[in-house]
């Protein structure tokens, strides 16, 4: 393999195409006409919707809110809108921008492009990634509802408690903040479920870890980050809403709640968030600057260690939001310290993306402009963060228009600009035909001109003492100029994301045709037809190299030559596709892939209703919305008929030596249900710290005088569901011993005991002396025994459908993947139910 | 804190101006041989930004050191309480109760305890101090000192509803003997005369709310009034204290700043001016 990188007009290895394309288009396109839209499941329809509807969104709240805002504020003393409006439109800007178009739109890059960079033939889990976008959407039409019945949240995109709690805001509107975004929430931890599994273990044959594009590695991090980010968050707005609600007390300080709790759940989650933004553009960034500077990445383990390191450190700083609220001074000292460590990740990728452009020549088109414009402005950003990370200096900037223009400093020029290359470098792929370079260079100049003028100045207005979030401000303190410059810029920006569309308009029709490769590109994506067949890969590729394009002449030569061939022939005349090592590479598995369906979208349209439920406060509703999530994600994950036989399967794997799984593939299976445990794990953890912060915050806990819980039931309880672990331990061993009597007993016997601890407990719980409402304790112990039942009943339904699905026949010593998740959920319910235990009925006292 | 900033703006400068210099000089030239990783990376994004936070970071650190001040003999105590959307501000070893303005005699370490009686605020005098945020169920404290007498502007930073905007005071930096002076003559109760404004004022619905010490009036869900005169905003800073101004406030607070707790005053115009004479009277 030479060093030499092909020059633009050189040759590039091309897919091969195979005689059956047309059945597998058949076999992977998604249905025609309305109703097979719904039932679409395609990571390329999926991936675009996603895309679309994020920028939609953007357009609604992030630019029209805006150039409001600024209008508003370009002179002292302005009455364009009124203090309600105005309270509206940044919290409508910051709510819609953080939670309804940057991270849509990354998902929806990565649900796009994955397969097509990984060499797979689709997402792991189709069906998830349909049941993401469309909680997605119905989640932000949710939250724009409020506009139809003056409800439009008012309380920030933080939402503050007490000022977002029932004594403060009374009306719907904070309701329609939590319960609109919850579902949006929902959809978003769905999507990063289906991207780690589809990164980890889908990918070409060859591509080890250490080959994967970077895009890729900044996905595998966010999207780890996002389960770990957007849990806590999903439980802050839990307890948000039962205190809005249903009347408990978690953040009502006259009944033993707390005012920070909010803000730490919050923070844990707001932080990270930022970074959830950040990284997948750095991917972006790290894809771009080779191909446009005819050089490989430098420093490839230098940057994916950084992806690692501020994936980890983002989860230590979210204090630094919270600097003026009265921490301990040696919180603050360590929180400035985390902050500023994470300059130097930061630090790594730039100086490697700079090596980069300093070792290649410079191709002046438009995806290299904006990544140049990205590292001008994020650069700044970033310094300007280290400043606020000081105590000191941040006591003076925090809450001021200084940190207004570092943010959009960072999310602008961090995120904004890195999309906008993506968008200029890959959309070629889709549509087929280029952007318009003349216009290109409009557009980036428009908005690089536009973001300094409007973002600069407040810099000098926040260090002035210009607050945030002021719908006016009187005259003579000379801000005047700095706020009408700013407001100027802002139609500089409106200018630029004009010709942007404009551009895609017209490049839609006219634009130059792209082919393959326009660019000369590296990675696998450049190697498939412009747009690319639905299911990207008749013959899935065989990697070498980190940039195959510049060091193979063929994409499908190897040991796994006849294995990736096999996938488009007899017996595997379905949706197959490949499992592969997570760190090898190698070909561990062939397994269906989900077909379209239109049980996802049932399922999302449960979810939308269990909250709206709540929004319009038709409790029963939330019953009729649980029913349906329920049964759509059984039906969509019910057995399906196999194509082909046990035989069929056991010849092919004597041939290809790598086992067929028609039933669902082992290893994905095992990685969707780990990430699940992992998701409960989280909720559950952060619920545990809301426990132990309030009773750290309590002198008086459990409060003074009251009759502790007695320990008889809930013991008894406790018992039955250990052994319930036991019994089901034991039906998974008969399983495997081929033994449907002792899979069938044993699931039986587990479920029975699950159920009567769930009667034990909750007969104890029905007759406790307090309640949730009477104070904090209260409301925490009836939330943490509810999501104890809450994960045991999820265990029980699970354990029902193993007996019914065994009693059917469904699985056998060798098709058995679901009864392995169930088992593996079931234990996780046992042990979340021991602890839980310990926490509510043993720690009173320890103290 | 003079010093830290200038110290962080000098280091971001630097950094900034050697990171352009590299991206230009980069862009600039034909393409080259290998970049040395150990010299970009190692040098560039490992060693220099640890200087650069390492530097700060001691910086910030004795900074902290310095704001927070051990409590001296001499400190004078000073307690805020925030509402929506004003501020409460009491001396509690003098026997001051005033609003919206905050008095404070040059060089004297101040201790402030703040807290909020509903959603959480944020006192804010840029040119004095950091901020403090004032939370429902906690005191705060913060300690700082005034280096020039003067008159400064401080604000509500953190949202808090509605009129965040109109959130504002004033801090009055005076020396000590002039502070003495306004600190005796606050102590004192109202010393007014029987007036029909004087009457209107107990009789409407003003008592509820507010207080004027050494009167019935004895209402604290609004400013205390007994020196209202003597202030020299309205509204936390919404209006000047005028006599125009204050009637028009009274006629009706919701034209200047919508949804505050106090409602219209239904008076005939004599009756209006009756009333704002007497509050004019409360020196």
């Amino acid at each position: 393999m030479s060093d030499r990188i092909p020059e633009l007009g050189d040759h590039y290895p091309t897919a091969a195409t195979v005689v059956t394309d047309p059945i597998l288009d058949d076999l992977w396109d998604d249905p025609p006409g309305l109703w097979g839209k719904l039932k679409a499941v395609q990571n390329d329809a999926i991936g675009k919707r996603l895309i679309l509807t994020g920028f939609f969104f953007l357009i609604l709240g992030g630019s029209v809110d805006s150039v409001v805002m600024r209008m508003q504020l370009a002179f002292p003393n302005n009455t364009l809108v009124s203090a309600q409006t105005y309270s509206e439109l940044f919290t409508n800007h910051g709510s819609v921008t953080m939670f309804l178009v940057i991270l849509p739109i990354f998902e929806g890059f990565a649900i796009l492009m994955l397969p097509l960079l990984l060499g797979a033939r689709e997402m792991p889990f189709p069906r998830l990634g349909a049941y993401s976008y469309f909680t997605f959407l119905m989640g932000g039409l949710l939250y724009y509802s409020g506009t139809l019945f003056s409800a439009v949240p008012d309380a920030g995109w933080f939402a503050y408690t007490p000022l977002s709690g029932p004594n403060f805001s009374p009306d719907l509107a904070i309701d329609v903040w939590v319960l609109g975004l919850g579902v949006a929430e929902v959809g978003a931890i769905a999507a990063a479920i289906e991207i780690i599994i589809g990164i980890m273990k889908v990918r070409a044959p060859g591509m080890t870890l250490a080959r994967m594009p970077l895009f890729a590695w900044a996905m595998l991090v966010t999207a780890f980050m996002i389960l770990f980010a957007f849990t806590p968050l999903i439980i802050g707005s839990l307890l948000l809403e039962l205190d809005r609600g249903f009347g408990t007390q978690f953040f009502n300080p006259e009944a033993g709640g707390s005012s920070l709790l909010w803000q730490h759940l919050f923070w844990i989650f707001g932080h990270p968030e930022v970074y959830i933004q950040f990284l997948p553009a750095t991917g972006i960034v790290s894809m771009v600057i080779p191909v446009f500077v005819r050089r490989r990445m430098v420093g490839y383990p230098w940057i994916v260690a950084s992806l690692v390191a501020i994936g980890f450190l983002s989860f230590g700083l979210w204090a630094h939001h919270m600097f003026a609220a009265g921490l301990a001074p040696i919180v603050l000292g360590f929180f400035a310290a985390a902050s500023m460590a994470i300059a130097i990740p930061a630090g790594i990728q730039i100086f490697a993306w700079v090596a980069t452009i300093w070792e290649g020549k410079p191709v002046w088109k438009t995806p290299f402009l904006f990544v140049l414009g990205f590292l001008f402005l994020f650069v700044l950003g970033g310094i300007t963060g280290v400043m606020v990370a000081s105590v000191p200096f941040d006591l003076q900037a925090h809450d001021s228009y200084f940190v207004v223009a570092h943010l959009h400093y960072v999310l602008i020029g961090g995120v904004a600009f890195p999309i906008f290359a993506g968008v200029y470098h890959w959309l070629p792929k889709y549509t087929g035909k280029l952007l318009n370079e003349r216009l290109g260079k409009w557009n980036f100049w428009l908005l690089f001109i536009g973001v300094n003028v409007t973002f600069f100045p407040m810099h000098i207005v926040g260090l002035m003492g210009m607050p945030r979030r002021i719908y006016t401000y009187p005259e003579g303190l000379g801000w005047e100029t700095y706020n009408l410059i700013s407001t100027i810029g802002v139609f500089i920006i409106v200018a630029g994301i004009a010709v942007f569309i404009w551009n895609l308009a017209y490049s839609l029709r006219r634009g130059e045709v792209a082919g393959n490769n326009p660019w000369g590109g590296d990675t696998l994506e450049w190697a498939v037809s412009s747009p690319p067949l639905q299911h990207s890969w008749s013959v899935p590729p065989i990697v070498e190299s980190r940039h195959p394009l510049w060091d193979q002449t063929e994409l499908h030569r190897g040991e796994d030559e006849r294995l990736v061939r096999a996938l488009s022939e007899w017996p595997l005349r379905w949706r197959a596709a490949l499992v592969t090592g997570t760190a090898t590479g190698r070909p561990e598995e062939i397994f269906r892939v989900a077909n379209p369906s239109i049980w996802p979208f049932v399922a999302a349209v449960g979810t939308v209703v269990i909250f709206a439920a709540e929004l319009f406060k038709v409790r029963w509703g939330a019953f009729v919305g649980a029913a349906i999530v329920v049964v759509g994600v059984v039906l969509w994950n019910r057995p399906q008929t196999a194509p082909i036989t046990e035989q069929e399967e056991v010849e092919f794997e004597e041939r290809h030596g790598i086992p067929v799984r028609v039933g669902g593939s082992l290893q994905v299976a095992k990685w969707g249900m780990g990430l699940i445990v992992l998701f409960v794990a989280i909720a559950f953890a952060s619920l545990l710290l809301s426990y132990f912060y309030l009773m750290i915050e309590n002198p008086d806990w459990p409060p003074a005088g009251m009759v502790l819980p007695g320990l008889g039931l809930p013991s008894l309880a406790v018992g039955l569901v250990v052994i319930s672990g036991i019994a089901i331990s034991r039906a998974r061993a008969a399983m495997r011993g081929d033994s449907r009597a002792g899979l069938l007993s044993g699931a039986a016997v587990a479920t029975l005991l699950m159920v009567g601890a769930g009667v034990v407990q909750s007969s104890q719980l029905g007759a406790l002396a307090f309640d949730s409402k009477t104070d904090a304790y209260g409301s925490i112990f009836y939330t943490l025994a509810g999501f104890i039942l809450v994960v045991a009943g999820a265990a029980v339904i699970m354990g029902l459908l193993t007996i019914y699905w065994t009693w059917r026949g469904e699985y056998t010593a060798r098709r058995h993947a679901p009864v392995d998740n169930v088992v593996r959920f079931w234990l996780t319910a046992v042990v979340v139910w021991a602890i839980g235990f310990g926490v509510l009925y043993l720690t009173p006292y320890l103290t | 804190m003079e010093t830290l900033w200038w110290l962080m703006l000098a280091l971001g400068g630097a950094v900034f101006l050697l990171f352009l210099g590299l991206l230009l000089r980069g862009l600039a030239r034909g393409p080259a041989g290998r970049a040395s990783e150990r010299n970009w990376l190692v040098g560039g994004g490992l060693v220099m930004p640890l200087v650069v936070i390492t530097v700060v970071l001691g910086f910030t650190l004795v900074a902290m050191a310095r704001l927070a001040n051990a409590p001296t003999e001499d400190q004078l105590i000073v307690e805020v309480d925030g509402h929506q959307w004003w501020w409460e501000v009491r001396y509690p070893d003098l026997g001051v109760v005033t609003a919206n303005e905050i008095h404070l005699p040059v060089e004297r370490p101040i201790l402030l305890r703040v807290r909020s009686v509903d959603v959480i605020h944020s006192f804010w005098i840029p040119s004095l101090a950091g901020k403090i945020d004032l939370l429902p169920d906690k005191t705060n404290t913060m300690s700082f000192s005034a280096s020039e007498p003067g008159t400064y502007r401080g604000v509500c930073a953190e949202f808090c509803g509605l009129q965040h905007a109109k959130m504002r005071l004033t801090a009055f930096v005076t020396s000590e003997e002039e502070f003495d002076e306004w600190a005796r003559q606050q102590a004192q109760p109202a010393t007014v005369e029987a007036s029909r404004g004087g009457e209107l004022f107990l009789s409407a619905a003003c008592p509820d709310c507010h207080t004027v010490r050494g009167t019935p009036a004895d209402g604290s869900n609004g400013p205390d009034l007994t020196h209202l005169a003597s202030r020299t905003t309205l509204a936390a800073g919404t209006l000047p204290n005028s006599t125009e101004d204050l009637s028009a406030w009274v006629r009706n607070p919701h034209e200047f700043k919508e949804g505050v707790e106090m409602e219209a005053a239904e008076l005939s115009e004599a009756d209006l001016a009756d009333l704002i004479a007497y509050l004019e009277s409360l020196q």
